[in-house]
């Protein structure tokens, strides 16, 4: 719950107050606490006595995961997509104002 | 970000298994609560900030919201299905598979929240969700259609594999992969909480 709240007071403050020019910074304090959060999981990992052992199995799990969610996904958007999104943009031709989003990407 | 990313876990591992003694981990522990409040502040931060999804929102009609919606659920599925499979609770299947392949983050708020095997399953899984989609892509234009091909990608569709879509679709499905792609990783921290939960 607190994780929750505290995520919410920073789309608040995200949208709010927090000029868009410290994006750069904000997103490179993300970096180092993903990065602190995975090497606290590799401690807590590599502290267990059997955990070479219990690789294997965590890949196998993670395989299962990976392919289960990709193909779910892809038959929903399938579905949706050969049901409404074809026809809308053959009437609307959603491919109209791409031009200055691409600038902004890529 | 992967190379930091494994950086990390390899380093920590080789830490916890010869490097650092056991009382260690605890002290981890509680440190680690608060980078993950950090984060999450964060987080939000940036989808707040994120002005750009708003207006191209208004600017596109509601059907571009089809693509994250299809992806929202098939993840949150195959997470329930997971945990049928795997004999796995729920509160820690579904995020797990709500990481829609934002490996770093997944694995390091489950690793936090539900403990290092869930954590690293979310990594590995979600790391491999990006991979497949590199050679999925191509396959799903060919043989569905080019809206399909932002499904396996998920959060991953604005940043990691839109050169694949820009290389395989049109400019139209470019753009809805990125809106795609960011939605989907706005809602990746807020369903890995949520689930975690409420389930």
């Amino acid at each position: 719950m607190a994780v929750m709240v505290i995520m919410l007071l920073g789309v608040l403050l995200g949208y709010r107050w927090f000029p868009e020019r410290w994006g750069k910074w904000n997103a490179s304090i993300q970096v180092i606490c993903i990065a602190l959060l995975i090497f606290s999981m590799g401690i807590k990992l590599g502290s267990r006595e059997n955990f070479l052992s219990e690789l294997t199995q965590l890949g196998w799990k993670s395989l299962l995961f990976a392919l289960l969610s990709i193909l779910f996904s892809v038959i929903f958007v399938y579905w949706f997509s050969e049901k409404w999104i074809q026809k809308t943009s053959q009437k609307t031709n959603l491919g109209e104002e791409q031009s200055d989003l691409k600038g902004e990407r890529l | 970000m992967i190379v930091i990313a494994i950086t990390a876990l390899i380093l920590g591992v080789v830490c916890g298994q010869w490097l650092f003694p056991a009382d260690w981990s605890r002290w981890i522990g509680i440190l680690s609560d608060y980078i993950l409040y950090l984060l999450m502040f964060s987080v939000g931060i940036s989808i707040g900030n994120n002005k750009f999804v708003l207006k191209k929102l208004r600017e596109y009609n509601l059907t571009v919201l089809l693509i994250p919606f299809g992806i929202v659920l098939g993840s949150a599925l195959s997470g329930f299905f997971c945990g049928v499979i795997l004999n796995m609770p729920f509160s820690v299947s579904v995020p797990i598979a709500s990481g829609m392949g934002w490996y770093s983050l997944s694995g390091g708020m489950m690793g936090k929240l539900a403990g290092p095997e869930a954590g690293a399953i979310a990594f590995l899984s979600n790391l491999l969700r990006e991979i497949l989609s590199f050679l999925l892509i191509p396959l799903i234009v060919k043989y569905l259609n080019p809206y399909t091909a932002i499904a396996p990608a998920g959060a991953t569709s604005e940043d990691t594999t839109l050169p694949m879509m820009i290389k395989y679709t049109s400019e139209d499905v470019v753009v809805l992969s990125v809106l795609n792609g960011m939605l989907c990783s706005a809602l990746v921290p807020v369903m890995t909480n949520f689930f975690y939960e409420v389930l």
